[in-house]
């Protein structure tokens, strides 16, 4: 600040005029000549400008002292208004609330780094087709070519994660999700068991001593926290694994795993087809992740052109793991995030327009001020210390609320979002916080001060004599304001609107398969032996057969793959034969080369039990299902959904084709299709059906051993209380899941339920904010023309006339803003489309509906000063 | 005490700058006055023995300002001009009734030491 607004800000020259011409005239008292007089006042005064030298070097280094003075007495002020101040306090903190707790979780999910050290470095690799089709899953041979060709990476590792497996020996039998690891793993990530010790190099070559890792979790429940778990061994299928380390705590990547095996100890992967493997690595020093994706782009193209047809990989990708791991919650959080900042905009436009109605009060206070030099950057800094008092009482009230609402957050959200469980309110979200309520603060005080200009343009103090009024420029900022609300607001009514309409319109997909609530019984089948697939069959033949003894139950089936998501969900090439034994294997096709392109097709491979689609209500549509007769020593019989037939034979029969699908369980012999039924939505409700081939587990038992039953009848309720009993009858080391068909769809639908539920909120929230504006600004009017409304009716209007002159102007107000909030969805639409269903981001019924939730809202608020309005005197207010 | 001289700008005045503070808190303890009348009152209190060098007064105001001492704020006076009025501030009460005590025991040995050197 310069020292000449220093000056004028502290009014320094008028106080020394004063002084002197106080003087001047005591010198004249005295008897002295006006000349005289003027003379004694300045000698006896002093240099005038050293003086103002020196006081201005007190002055100076008092800025900061003076801003925390200015507080104070904003905080007097505040007091002396506590209507007024808790109003904005709360209204502020609502928006730093919203916006802080969601911040927190977008925080927790998508932005804190992952804890591995210097986990940006790490990446996933995958393969690319032809198409350009992403695969997760790499091929052996690939991997290995990648590893050896590439200098991008420090280390590269690959693993297969086998999800939940049935593991004995713990404290009781527990599903335990295993991942098999490359021996470059641990190195890879950079972490090392925290216990014991990683693999040894005799516990990672074929045929070595079966060993595991296990977390800390897995360790601490299944093991009780032993410090001699080195004694313990996990049996899984027909191995026993020692317990060799545990990590440490909160490592479980990938997916949750609790126990590590070593892929060394199983044959290495020769094909080059067999998509069996994820890759991860880590950056070396300085490789950026471009250079990274080049080489491993020219490093997989060179090995398309060198096998052919021999790989299906065309290039290669790559991601930070980061990003991979949070790729599906990024759109639902990114258009939360966006909700809340929204709310906190509303939010700070509403306060500002409570300020600025009490600035109107106080325009007396800021005319003196002005007319005695106070100057306008002294008059801003008052405000912006006024509004920093108000913007950081309201941070803190956020803070707090943040903090339960992010707990809030956490229960609602959807169960797939990585991290979420751990999302709080850490620093860095008090930080943002803070930073918020720094902006908003700033914006406030800069706002007000903007309205508070017009006391100085009329500062005359006669003209102050009646008060709380604004001018006409006030009062247009606030209409701005207003219409800026609204707009903002039916921004997020729309975003709502499209939410619920997506989400009604998700309600509405047949899912194939109808079910009043049954209960659905999850479980792994226990492997041991070599006659592991009598066993499989043996245990699911003896739970079916007791389900089907409970009284009451109408219904009991099994099925590899239950829709919904949580199934085993496998998908292949197959081919078709022209005869049963055409071709003895899945290879012998293959090596036809190009040949075999003709007789491809690409299914998802599920295996059931005969009563499944009759138990699910999934419709028969051509041929037969599967009977019980259908044995293990016949041929293999297959039912296909509907959009395989249509997608594979189109306008042709399928019934009685022959199909080679040995790549999914090992199983060569060949399937004969009997049957065509209707699709079901498997992984998501709003993906379009895959096409599937069902097999019958009596004859295809090879891939099945995570599976679900499916029991109808009884309450669910009432099944619960039995069915872990049967279960256990069946074979006591069973691990088990029970949940309802119901919960099934709910788990399906919580990620939109989540988004539609919280975006509600914040519409309704900024609903009520709005409408309070609108209010407060119609009343404001009718105030301020109570006597134009006098002579209107003291002219003859009736109360109607009054009704629609005052409420009119609300409601054109609201249509002002519904105007701009419309433009607003049209520009922003295309960034919400990903969380859209059948519905585009201008969908006219949504936007009609909102626009009109909003104008008779803003009618609603409108009419209600306005008929204060209506009972005005005539005689009274022309009085006044 | 004779600053009947303009201040120099190298006032070698601490001692003296401690006791103008006094006077001006003194001088303000009962109601607020602007500037001018500060000085006047001080001279007349002190039968014109202490004419203040007037400028050295702002300085000193805007210090005791800063300190917390002394607060201030435009009035309209009853000629109707604008000024700023200075007042105590419960620190400034503080400060004067510790000032003022000490400058009765300094001022109390000062004459015990001056009779005791007459006998």
């Amino acid at each position: 600040m310069s020292k000449r607004s220093d000056d004028l800000d502290r009014g320094l020259d008028e106080e020394i005029r004063f002084h002197l011409d106080q003087e001047i005239q005591k010198q004249i008292r005295l008897g002295h000549s006006p000349e005289e007089a003027r003379r004694k006042a300045y000698v006896r005064f002093g240099g005038v400008e050293p003086l103002k030298e020196r006081t201005r070097d007190e002055f100076r280094p008092a800025l900061v002292q003076d801003f925390f003075r200015d507080m104070k007495v904003g905080a007097r002020m505040l007091t002396r208004t506590p209507a007024f101040a808790l109003a904005a306090i709360l209204t502020i903190g609502l928006g730093t609330g919203a916006a802080t707790a969601v911040f927190s979780v977008v925080n927790g999910v998508l932005l804190r780094p992952l804890p591995f050290p210097e986990s940006d470095r790490l990446v996933r690799l995958f393969q690319l087709d032809g198409s350009n089709r992403r695969n997760n899953s790499v091929s052996g041979p690939n991997f290995e070519d990648w590893q050896s060709m590439t200098r991008s990476f420090v280390s590269m590792a690959r693993m297969s994660f086998w999800g939940p497996v049935a593991v004995a020996g713990g404290a009781e039998p527990v599903l335990a999700t295993t991942t098999v690891v490359s021996k470059e793993f641990f190195q890879t990530m950079g972490v090392q068991p925290a216990f014991g010790r990683g693999f040894a190099p005799d516990e990672q070559q074929l045929g070595g001593v079966p060993a595991a890792i296990v977390s800390r979790a897995f360790w601490q429940r299944s093991l009780d926290a032993s410090p001699e778990f080195g004694r313990r061994a996990l049996r899984m299928g027909d191995r026993a694994y020692a317990v060799v380390g545990v990590m440490p705590d909160g490592f479980e990547y990938p997916n949750g795993t609790a126990v590590w095996l070593a892929r060394e100890l199983n044959p290495p992967d020769t094909s080059r087809t067999a998509h069996n493997f994820q890759v991860i690595a880590r950056l070396a020093d300085g490789v950026r992740l471009e250079v990274a994706q080049a080489e491993i782009s020219t490093v997989s193209r060179g090995l398309k052109e060198r096998h052919g047809d021999g790989t299906w990989m065309s290039d290669a990708g790559i991601v930070p793991l980061l990003e991979q791991l949070t790729a599906t919650s990024r759109p639902a959080l990114r258009l939360l995030f966006g909700a809340a900042l929204l709310l906190l905009v509303i939010a700070v436009l509403n306060v500002s327009s409570l300020l600025l109605a009490r600035a109107a009060a106080r325009r007396r206070d800021f005319a003196v001020q002005l007319a005695i030099g106070a100057g306008r950057a002294r008059l801003v800094r008052q405000l912006l210390a006024e509004t920093s008092v108000l913007c950081l009482i309201g941070g803190v009230i956020g803070s707090v609320t943040a903090a339960w609402g992010v707990r809030a957050l956490v229960v609602l959200g959807p169960r797939s979002t990585p991290r979420l469980a751990e999302a709080h309110v850490d620093w860095t979200a008090l930080a943002f916080a803070l930073g918020i309520s720094t902006v908003a603060a700033v914006v406030l005080g800069l706002l007000t001060s903007l309205g508070a200009r017009d006391a100085h343009l009329s500062s005359t103090l006669s003209d102050v004599g009646r008060g709380g009024t604004l001018s006409r420029r006030g009062v247009l900022t606030r209409q701005t304001l207003v219409v800026a609300q609204v707009a903002l607001t039916l921004l997020l009514l729309a975003g709502t609107g499209l939410l619920a309409r997506s989400f009604v319109r998700v309600l509405a997909i047949e899912p194939g398969f109808s079910l009043d609530d049954a209960l659905i019984v999850d479980l792994t089948l226990s492997d041991g032996g070599s006659n592991f697939r009598q066993r499989r069959i043996a245990q699911i033949d003896g739970l079916l057969e007791r389900l089907r003894g409970v009284p009451g139950v109408t219904g009991a089936a099994m099925t590899s793959g239950f829709p919904l998501g949580g199934g085993n969900y496998a998908n292949g090439q197959f081919f078709e034969m022209a005869t049963a034994d055409e071709f003895k294997s899945y290879v012998d096709i293959l090596r036809l080369g190009p040949a075999a392109k003709e007789r491809a097709g690409f299914a998802g491979f599920r295996v059931t039990s005969a009563e499944y689609f009759r138990s699910m209500n999934i419709r028969l549509i051509r041929g037969r299902l599967f009977e019980n007769t259908d044995t293990t020593d016949g041929g293999h019989v297959a039912v296909i959904s509907e959009s395989l037939a249509t997608a594979r034979w189109p306008g042709r029969d399928p019934i009685g084709r022959y199909v080679q699908f040995g790549n999914m369980d090992g199983e060569q012999k060949s399937l004969r299709v009997i049957g065509v039924v209707g699709d079901v939505r498997e992984i998501t409700l709003e993906a379009p059906p895959v096409a599937l081939l069902y097999g019958f587990y009596r004859q295809r038992p090879n891939s099945v051993w995570r599976v679900s039953f499916v029991v109808r009848g009884p309450s669910p309720e009432t099944l619960s209380r039995v069915v872990p009993q049967l279960v256990r009858d069946v074979n006591p080391d069973l691990p088990f899941q029970l949940r309802t068909v119901r919960q099934a769809f709910d788990a399906a639908l919580s990620n939109r339920r989540f988004s539609l539920l919280l975006i509600a909120v914040f519409g309704g929230a900024a609903l009520v904010l709005a409408m309070l504006g609108l209010y407060a600004v119609i009343a404001y009017l009718v105030e301020q023309r109570t006597r134009e409304i006098g002579i209107r009716m003291a002219l003859g209007a009736t109360s109607m006339d009054l009704l629609r002159l005052v409420a009119g102007r609300g409601v054109a107000l609201a249509m002002a803003g519904s105007v701009a909030g419309i433009g607003g969805v049209f520009l922003l639409g295309p960034f919400v489309r990903d969380q859209l269903f059948l519905v585009g981001p201008g969908d006219p019924l949504v936007l009609g509906v909102v626009a009109a939730v909003t104008v008779l809202a803003s009618l609603t608020a409108s009419v209600l000063p306005a008929r204060r309005a209506t009972r005005v005197s005539p005689v009274e207010s022309l009085r006044g | 005490m004779s600053p009947r001289q303009p201040p120099r700008d190298d006032d070698p005045e601490d001692v003296l700058q401690g006791t103008l503070d006094m006077l001006v808190l003194r001088a303000i303890q009962h109601e607020p006055m602007h500037g001018w009348g500060i000085t006047d009152r001080l001279e007349q209190w002190s039968e014109h023995v202490l004419q203040l060098g007037q400028g050295t007064l702002y300085p000193a105001l805007y210090r005791l300002e800063r300190q917390g001492l002394i607060e201030s704020e435009w009035q309209v006076t009853e000629n109707n001009r604008r000024a700023r009025y200075y007042s105590l501030t419960a620190a400034g009460r503080r400060r004067l009734a510790t000032e003022v005590a000490s400058w009765e025991r300094l001022s109390r040995a000062i004459n015990l030491v001056l009779k005791a050197a007459r006998t």
